[in-house]
């Protein structure tokens, strides 16, 4: 993934970690620009900002300082910086879903007050700054196995994101008329110890400019024994990693792009430009201009223009639904001599023309299935387990059931004091099967179950199995609970019947 | 000074711990959702395990424990054979107390050719634990927290020192801990504030219940879904008396499945005279603690042998539970433990076994000699003459 899960620090807190960057030209309106972040990769419905994390977009003016083998990008202050920082949770009436705010400190010191998930965000009273913050689809493609250099499905198929958006007038913020090339970082710091030195800034948990500088460069799996330098990378001030480290992360970079320049068995870079790519790619920044125009082919083409020893064409820059692995891996495996693609080429969902711009996020319907073969005939099978009110799973420690067949409703409390409510929507005795609702306890909508018996040769085979929509707590939570209770559950008819093949 | 202004000059200021037990619970997800997606990827497994034993530890949801069984079952299926499913058992086992099964898939990992240092670091985890190998655990620990200085490492060696009694030490450790701490999740500062309450309400000869009641409270504070030390703190305050807030502060729990949430609410509630609330809660206590002991008898042994000893009111099994727990991790305090009960079942033969179990296994270290069972010896040894 792009930044995602990228160094030890971040793993203790995920809302702290940064996964992508992004800044492109509004689709809406070409005379304003976009800048984006997200962190916490793969959130649930319910994923919250930190509230100790000032989450902030920098961007500086840059200028290509040198062509071909002495491609160089500078960059100057000041630094126009747009940061967002979030609230507690506020608590509503009980039936009310708890709501965050957040408050965006843009250019110049104004400040902008939003809701968390309001999709028409919050703008300036001039209309110059538009802001939004929430949960939206993941844009980002991975559709390779990066170890083995595999191409595989979207790892990130369905996975959700929390997305800060802000969006401004090009003319008024970034003034091109001094320069249309500019550098974005992205980054999250602790707030400040209470009574601390003004000069004693918190130190950084994460950063990110150009897409995949950590888990594809720094820690490059290809390079086995290589000591893990993400957590130190991230700790560095962006725009100024320290000389005495700079050789340290330069010879990292160098060796990690050799060795993704001979994944295909194919040498595409001279020394002198393998080497002139890790000195541009070590100014980790995400270069776009405002110029030019950006679109979903438009990333890197600054950096590999400049390394061509050319002029770009293009604004750079990273749109919502550029697929920057491919861009980057056929930059970096065959230096643009024959397309490298992945195993899918688009993202859950493509990036929306209309402000924020990040799709909403993904609620699909999901199934879990289980099936057991046991050694026993059907109708023994059945008799056990075929009573809607039955007892005889293990994660049960107590079953209700209220009324009679078909609208019956079982109460069913498991051994660690959940509580679970179902009904019996229709039972077919004769094809030995049954098809309930959850009522409550297991956090779905939506949820059907079916339960199964059918013959198999001498014995049987139980078929369970769920469809129902994540409401609140994400797909995986309710997989993990259903999977669990279905698993254990044949598991025990397995140790009463017997399992045959 | 307060323990509240304490804190806030010893560490950064953490996540709200209402936000983080949410994303705890997303970030617990997304690593099944890696998991499910490729059960072999690098790392998926260990990333749920990690999520899985932070909400066992800092929810107190203890099915936690169920779904780590399952991972283990499902990767024995999926990438059988394999030293990454090795380490995984051996984790999920060690994270079930069963250190015997856990050191048995360490050396098969270790001949599949797993990492050394994740070898390592799980069997100095395992040695800690039931105290095999004391003199160069303590060692081992000592030089990791020199050169590491990370919370974890300064903690698990705080830990061990307050097992051995140096008290003062490990409470040094622990505010170390607090210092160097530069992140914004609050699990850790809420864990180490949560070992500075056990420090000091229980494992200094004299306990401080006011000091150690300020630490379970800041890890509260810092941390609301902190079940455990949820638990201790009512269990300060019903000692001093003061039932309403001991209530208060275990009702906001009893969602968490955890059974020693609802042991303590009847002995609050009987307190108050509320003796069919008090009986409700402690038949809950009981069928939870029945059916974690059917799924996880060794990680609970010791917890409901505390809850037999006492409301439970069933010394015979507290004595069992608790000779189940020193069999399975030996160490003093397992054994103070046992010995304890045998004495308040009026087991005189199983007390004296008990204590010249212990003396024979640790009367070489200094920390014995604090021990209520070093005074017993002495009395014997007073009697025998």
């Amino acid at each position: 993934m792009s930044d995602h899960i990228d160094g030890p620090r971040v793993i203790g807190d995920p809302a702290a970690d940064l996964t992508d960057l992004f800044a492109f030209t509004s689709p809406e309106n070409p005379d304003r620009t976009v800048l984006a972040a997200n962190v916490f990769p793969t959130c649930g419905a319910d994923a919250i900002f930190s509230n100790a994390i000032n989450h902030s977009i920098v961007v500086r003016r840059a200028k290509v300082a040198g062509l071909g083998d002495a491609a160089k990008f500078e960059t100057t202050e000041p630094e126009i910086r747009f940061s967002f920082r979030f609230d507690v949770l506020e608590r509503g009436p009980a039936d009310r879903k708890a709501i965050q705010r957040g408050t965006c400190m843009l250019p110049g010191g104004q400040t902008l007050r939003f809701v968390v998930n309001d999709k028409a965000g919050a703008s300036t009273a001039d209309g110059v700054f538009r802001v939004f913050a929430g949960l939206r689809s993941d844009p980002f493609l991975l559709a390779w196995i990066i170890p083995t250099f595999t191409r595989f499905q979207n790892l990130l198929q369905n996975d959700n994101v929390l997305c800060m958006v802000v969006e401004f007038d090009t003319r008024l913020v970034l003034e091109p008329e001094k320069g249309s090339l500019f550098a974005a970082i992205a980054e999250t710091v602790p707030l400040p110890r209470p009574g601390a030195f003004v000069s004693h800034e918190p130190p950084r948990i994460d950063w990110v400019g150009r897409p995949e500088q950590t888990n594809i460069l720094l820690n490059n799996p290809g390079l086995r024994g290589a000591d893990d330098l993400r957590d130190l990378w991230n700790q560095q001030t962006p725009f100024a990693v320290p000389d005495a480290l700079r050789t340290v992360f330069l010879d990292r970079v160098k060796e990690s792009l050799a060795n993704w320049d001979m994944r295909d068995g194919k040498q595409d870079w001279t020394p002198g430009a393998l080497a002139a790519h890790a000195n541009v790619r070590l100014d980790d920044h995400l270069l776009f201009d405002v110029a030019k125009p950006t679109t979903d082919a438009s990333h890197l083409e600054i950096e590999k223009s400049t390394l061509d020893g050319r002029s770009y064409q293009s604004g750079g820059g990273r749109t919502v639904d550029a697929n920057v692995i491919d861009i980057m891996l056929t930059m970096m495996v065959t230096r643009d001599r024959e397309a490298v693609r992945g195993g899918a080429t688009s993202a859950t969902k493509p990036g929306t023309k209309a402000f924020p711009y990040f799709a909403e996020p993904n609620t699909n319907l999901q199934t879990v299935a289980d099936t057991i073969n046991l050694n026993a005939p059907p109708d023994k099978v059945w008799a056990l387990i075929g009573q809607f009110g039955g007892y005889w799973h293990p994660l049960i420690a107590d079953i209700k059931l209220v009324g009679t067949g078909v609208g019956s409703l079982r109460i069913l409390e498991t051994i660690d004091g959940k509580r679970i409510v179902e009904r019996l929507d229709a039972i077919d005795e004769a094809a030995r099967s049954y098809r309930y609702s959850n009522i409550a306890g297991i956090p779905a909508s939506n949820y059907t179950g079916t339960l199964e018996v059918k013959p198999n040769g001498a014995g049987s085979s139980v078929e369970w199995r769920a469809e129902y929509l994540a409401d609140g707590q994400g797909d995986l939570a309710v997989r993990t609970i259903i999977y669990t209770l279905f698993k254990t559950g044949l598991n025990s008819l397995k140790q009463r019947f017997g399992a045959s093949q | 000074m307060t323990a509240s202004s304490e804190l806030e000059h010893e560490c950064f200021p953490t996540t709200d711990g209402e936000i983080a037990a949410v994303n705890l619970e997303s970030a617990r997800r997304r690593s099944w959702s890696v998991f499910f997606q490729d059960p072999c990827r690098d790392g998926a497994a260990d990333i749920v395990l990690e999520h899985e034993r932070l909400t066992a530890q800092f929810v107190g949801d203890v099915s936690a424990l169920d779904r780590v069984e399952t991972l283990a079952m499902h990767l024995a299926q999926t990438d059988a054979g394999s030293a990454r499913t090795a380490l995984v058992q051996a984790q999920v086992a060690s994270m079930v107390h069963r250190f015997a099964e856990a050191r048995q898939h360490l050396a098969e990992s270790a001949r599949l050719g797993a990492p050394s240092a994740e070898v390592d670091r799980l069997t100095l985890n395992i040695d800690q634990a039931d105290w095999s190998n004391l003199d160069s655990v303590l060692d081992q620990r000592r030089e990791i927290a020199e050169k590491s200085g990370r919370l974890d490492d300064l903690v698990a060696l705080g830990a061990l020192l307050a097992d051995l009694r140096d008290c003062t030490e490990a409470d040094s450790l622990y505010r170390q801990a607090l210092e160097n701490y530069q992140d914004v999740s609050p699990f850790p500062v809420a864990w180490v504030c949560f070992q500075l309450g056990v420090l000091w309400g229980e494992l200094v000869p004299e306990p401080q219940r006011l000091l150690a009641e300020r630490w379970y409270r800041r890890a509260v504070d810092c941390l609301p879904s902190y079940t455990k030390a949820r638990v201790h703190l009512a269990e300060i305050y019903a000692l001093s008396g003061r039932t309403s807030d001991a209530e208060a502060v275990l009702s906001s729990a009893i969602g968490s499945g955890d059974p020693e949430v609802r042991w303590r609410l009847a002995d609050v509630m009987a307190s108050l005279g509320r003796s069919a609330d008090a009986e409700a809660h402690l038949q809950a206590a009981r069928r939870g603690f029945d059916a974690l002991l059917g799924r996880h008898l060794p990680a609970f042994a010791d917890h409901a042998a505390e809850f037999y000893s006492g409301s439970g009111k069933d010394r015979r099994r507290a004595l069992e539970l608790a000779r189940v727990n020193v069999a399975n991790r030996p160490t003093l305090r397992a054994l103070e433990q046992a010995h304890e009960i045998a004495v308040s079942a009026g087991d005189a033969a199983a007390a004296s076994e008990l204590l010249a179990d212990a003396r024979k296994r640790w009367s070489s270290i200094a920390a014995f000699q604090r021990s209520p069972l070093a005074n017993l010896r002495a009395a014997m040894q007073g009697a025998a003459a």
